[in-house]
């Protein structure tokens, strides 16, 4: 080994206290990029081989009723290339252990007994059902899982008002359902959703479905154009009912999955950016200062004869050994943290397998960046080194010049102690900026772990408190005369009903489309309160749409704009509405109008198709008992069961990355703080020593070298809470999902705590350097400084 | 024949008996030893060493390096402690005394002059000696003692802003705002020319003089010798021999 590398492993070993720190820091950033890349390419390549060998749909359609003579056209169609047709209905399943009735989607499976050609399931237990038998079931993993269900148990499964028995054969993924949630539920609930496949005869049987179809979905030749086939398959679908043909961006597991594959893509760009960006201006400070206090180190090898390069090389070589360091720790960590991610996954989507991939470049990916960046925040402190005239750095440095800080009126009323670190702050205007900057970035990481919990309570509180004001939602079966909203009004433990109108649309700004569910709602309507920004209640327009702040958006449309409703039900007819009134909403979006004026539009008399209803909460079990009993309810919604499963699985997420992240704040802290307390007693050492010497006490001497840290924390803290503030701001703008919005609030208990964490840490970085203090080796003082 | 006396009695051990001219001395050493390193690698830096110094007297300690001055003076002022033998300061045993002792007695007994000055670099000339004065009991203006080394026209200019020599005097004017006991003086000419060296020589004879500071001066240059009441000359660990100065002539008049 050579002996100037001898020297960086001395120097690493020297420095231990700031190499780890920094390490830390680097590994944080490695350790985020890894954990996302790694997560993210788990998620995405989970999801690819389940549609490749599942031959997931690309396009669906749902229509009333079309016969089956209709599909070899629909195979005509150009650019089509798999169909099937199937028949699918809503279910209402008899099962026992249930809180709120559980509710259940039907499809079918092919005449012959095979899988079908589209869509097809991954058997986990068990077999497709005897094509001959019409008693028996293949259901979704989820719900098996959740309720412990075997192949051999029977389930009680209510059919168009019809209880029948099924026998489950099986049990299966769907890559229809990677994720499954009740209709109207934006979250998984496993216990309350049932999916069956049932044989073919016995579907049409229970629908009424002989000869004929409700659904088709197909694949797409390659190079086929997908809005073009949808346009087609519409039209061959028109006459007989269809509600519109939508691709797997509307289709709702694919939508929620392709929702998180976006927001871990977000997270691995920004996260690491922010942690790399703090890395790289810590190295320039903290490495830049080591760099500095080695001048005469550096000036003495060039004396030597030293050329500069190697001795560049030395340098870099120390910024490596640290940067692997941290790449090691920072690996490590990252892939321990990604496959808990996916594992914090497994709840949401449902694969066959989803196993943890680390490609081997992704970890060389992320220490070859954490390298670069630590040596581009050395670079200025290098050059300044190289260039430093050989016999200068041999001379002990002149007295930085404070000349100018003459501190003002200010300084007569201060003593001379106090005056040390106000000149240290004010004479180096450069370093105390980029030092209270670093400590300042520690807020927001800490701030960004805590977060979550504020966006989850302003979500819920916005949502649930404010918007939707229900406790209970009830779709039926079909649209009802509203005599049936006073029905249900009458039943026991009712205290307010409401009746809405639901209808599915597909929604056009110029290229822009969007399918959705237009609700009615009437005037002054309690149970459902659109709000605008300032959460003031939105009166429910009588022309014209109210839609979703992000929906509008989205399609590029803003108040007073006008967009084309096509409505997918019913007549089909085609509207050019204006966009009266924006709302805010935070799960999925959604298009608001008066439900006179819905109806009108459809043509049709007054009809409500969802009941909202405010329950009395003794009476909860026997209403949930009631309604499951009436026909014409298809699926009961329940908030307080809502809450329950966004608690549960949110709350787990959130645990996750709260920590994560607030370890993180921790090392940025005390990454900071520590090594600035190092670097300035380094360069400072020999000043408080003499100190020493002159008679100031051990804890005078730290007052004096660590005030100026105190001054940059107590600037830094407040200065990280905006940041925070903004930081959180800008992460969330870069989000790009549509099943939820989170607000930016964060609650001042966040605040505090980041700020104390903060406080915490740099005051742990204090004790130990004053320990370093306690042991000022005094008689140096007296020597020239080394 | 004084010379041989004075020599006789530094090399004898004579604990506690009481100086020939019947004052008790102000500093204090008997039987100092300190060595560093274990075994083979011991090094002896002092030996056996008696020594008493008078109060008010200007001392100089010549040697070569590595014959113990330095060490000799970091156990004088408080910042060493002897491995065994005693030392004492008046009424305050130095050798054995904790942490916060020698820090009480460098802060209110001591003034230090470094050879590389170690003022603040934030701190004005009339600052940095503001600094010692805020912790010490009963200090002077701090404008008085810069005017006692000749800096009263430069009392708000930074160390950045002063000559060597300039800096050099105000570490002395810092060194003696206290009004020290002891003013312990490392080498206070090794980094400066010989005229400014000789200016802050002069300073520190007008402090020894008018602050009535008992001065010990560390240096290698003999002819700082003139100025003093007695020098000391060190060798191995031992003081080899003491040159009582009947004829002290001022800094001013030194040749080197």
């Amino acid at each position: 080994m050579r002996v100037l590398d001898r020297k960086v492993l001395r120097d690493v070993r020297a420095l231990r206290g700031q190499v780890l720190t920094i390490a830390l820091l680097i590994g944080a950033g490695v350790a985020v990029l890894v954990m996302s890349v790694s997560s993210f390419l788990s998620l995405r390549e989970a999801q690819q081989t389940f549609y490749a060998e599942s031959r997931f749909a690309e396009v669906s359609a749902e229509v009333k009723r079309a016969p089956r003579t209709l599909l070899s056209r629909i195979g005509e169609i150009p650019g089509v290339a798999l169909t099937e047709a199937r028949v699918s209905g809503e279910a209402r399943v008899d099962w026992p252990g249930g809180e709120v009735p559980v509710a259940g989607r039907v499809l079918s499976l092919p005449a012959n007994g095979e899988q079908p050609a589209l869509n097809r399931l991954w058997l986990l237990a068990g077999r497709l059902p005897e094509p001959t038998r019409h008693d028996e079931a293949v259901i979704h993993a989820a719900f098996a899982e959740a309720w412990q269900v075997r192949p051999g148990d029977e389930i009680a499964v209510i059919l168009n008002g019809r209880r029948e028995r099924f026998r489950i054969s099986g049990i299966a993924h769907s890559p229809e359902f990677v994720f499954t949630s009740r209709p109207g539920n934006p979250l998984p609930d496993d216990r309350g959703f049932l999916v069956l496949w049932v044989n073919e005869e016995g579907a049409s049987r229970a629908f009424d479905m002989q000869g004929a179809f409700n659904e088709v979905v197909l694949t797409l030749a390659p190079g086929a154009s997908e809005p073009e086939v949808i346009a087609e398959l519409d039209l061959l679908l028109q006459p007989w009912g269809g509600r519109g043909a939508y691709g797997r961006r509307d289709q709702p597991s694919h939508r929620f999955l392709e929702d998180e594959l976006a927001e871990q893509r977000t997270l691995a760009v920004t996260v690491p950016l922010v942690f790399f960006g703090i890395a790289a201006f810590l190295l320039n400070v903290v490495l830049g200062r080591m760099v500095e206090a080695q001048r005469e180190q550096v000036a003495a090898l060039k004396a030597l004869g030293y050329p500069s390069f190697p001795i560049a090389a030395h340098y870099a070589k120390f910024v490596a050994v640290v940067c692997a360091l941290g790449s090691v720790f920072g690996i490590a960590a990252g892939a321990w943290m990604g496959a808990g991610m996916l594992g914090n996954y497994r709840p949401f989507f449902r694969f066959p397998e989803m196993p943890y991939l680390l490609p081997a470049r992704l970890p060389l990916l992320a220490a070859a960046a954490s390298f670069a960046v630590a040596l581009l925040g050395v670079l200025a402190a290098l050059r300044r080194i190289l260039r430093l005239p050989a016999a200068e750095g041999l001379r002990p440095p002149r007295p930085a010049d404070f000349g100018g800080v003459t501190l003002g009126r200010w300084g007569r009323r201060v003593g001379a102690r106090a005056k040390i670190p106000l000149r240290g702050l004010l004479g180096r205007p450069l370093r105390t900026l980029l030092t209270v900057l670093g400590i300042a970035m520690a807020v927001p990481m800490v701030v960004l772990g805590l977060f979550w919990w504020d966006a989850m309570d302003s979500m819920v509180e916005l949502q649930f408190d404010r918007i939707e004001r229900g406790d209970a939602f009830v779709a039926l079966t079909d649209p009802r005369p509203s005599r049936a909203v006073r029905e249900m009004a009458r039943l026991p433990g009712v205290l307010a009903a409401e009746g809405h109108r639901i209808v599915p649309v597909r929604l056009r700004a110029a290229q822009r489309s969007r399918l959705l569910a237009l609700t009615g709602l009437p005037e002054g309507a309690e149970l459902r309160v659109p709000r605008d920004a300032d959460l003031r209640p939105v009166p429910i327009p009588q022309q014209g749409l109210a839609l979703s702040r992000r929906l509008a958006e989205r399609l590029g449309v803003r108040e007073g704009d006008s967009v084309q409703v096509e409505v997918l039900e019913g007549a089909r007819r085609v509207h050019d509405l204006p966009v009266a009134a924006l709302v805010e909403d935070i799960i999925g979006f959604s298009a608001l109008m008066e439900i006179g004026a819905l109806n009108r539009l459809m043509r049709e008399d007054d009809l409500v198709s969802h009941v909202a209803l405010r329950v009395d909460p003794q009476e909860v079990q026997a209403l949930w008992q009631q309604l499951a009993e009436r026909p014409r309810v298809a699926v009961t919604n329940v908030k307080a069961v809502w809450l329950r499963v966004f608690d549960e699985v949110i709350a787990g997420l959130v645990l996750t990355s709260a920590v994560t992240l607030t370890g993180f704040g921790v090392i940025i802290a005390v990454g900071v703080v520590y090594n600035s307390a190092r670097v300035a007693l380094q360069e400072r050492g020999w000043e408080m020593a003499s100190l020493r010497v002159l008679g100031f006490t051990r804890q005078e001497v730290a007052r004096i070298l660590l005030a100026e840290l105190a001054l940059a924390v107590l600037i830094a803290v407040p200065l990280g809470l905006v940041l925070a503030q903004w930081i959180v701001e800008l992460i969330l703008g870069a989000r790009d999902n549509e099943s939820f919005d989170v607000p930016a609030a964060i609650s001042p208990a966040t605040f505090v705590t980041a700020a104390l964490v903060v406080l915490g840490a740099a005051l742990a970085s204090a004790v130990a350097v004053r320990r370093r203090i306690d042991r000022l080796d005094l008689v140096a003082a007296l020597k020239a400084r080394d | 024949m004084k010379r041989g006396i004075l020599h006789a009695m530094a090399m004898t051990k004579m604990a506690d008996v009481a100086h020939p001219t019947g004052v008790p001395p102000v500093f204090v050493a008997r039987g100092l030893c300190k060595s560093y390193g274990t075994g083979d690698a011991t090094v002896h830096a002092l030996r056996d060493l008696d020594l008493d110094i008078m109060q008010g007297e200007f001392v100089v300690l010549l040697g070569p390096s590595g014959s113990g001055k330095s060490t000799l003076l970091n156990i004088l002022g408080g910042l060493d402690a002897p491995t065994s033998g005693r030392a004492a300061w008046r009424d305050h045993e130095l050798a054995g005394a904790d942490e916060a002792a020698l820090t009480a007695y460098r802060r209110d007994h001591v003034g230090f002059v470094f050879q590389f000055y170690n003022l603040i670099p934030s701190l004005t000339a009339r600052e940095n000696v503001e600094l010692v004065a805020e912790i010490a009991r009963d200090p002077m203006q701090p404008e008085e003692a810069l005017a006692l080394v000749g800096l009263s026209r430069r009392l708000d200019h930074f160390p950045g802003q002063l000559s060597g020599g300039e800096q050099q005097r105000v570490a002395v004017a810092r060194a003696i705002v206290k009004r020290p006991d002891a003013l312990l003086c490392d080498e206070p000419t090794g980094a400066l020319d010989v005229e400014t060296g000789k200016l802050v020589l002069s300073a520190i004879a007008r402090a020894n003089r008018e602050v009535g500071a008992t001065t010990v001066v560390i240096t290698h240059n003999a002819a700082i010798a003139g100025m003093a009441d007695r020098v000391l000359r060190m060798g191995g660990g031992r003081i080899v021999s003491i040159e009582a100065n009947g004829n002290r002539c001022a800094p001013e008049e030194l040749v080197w």
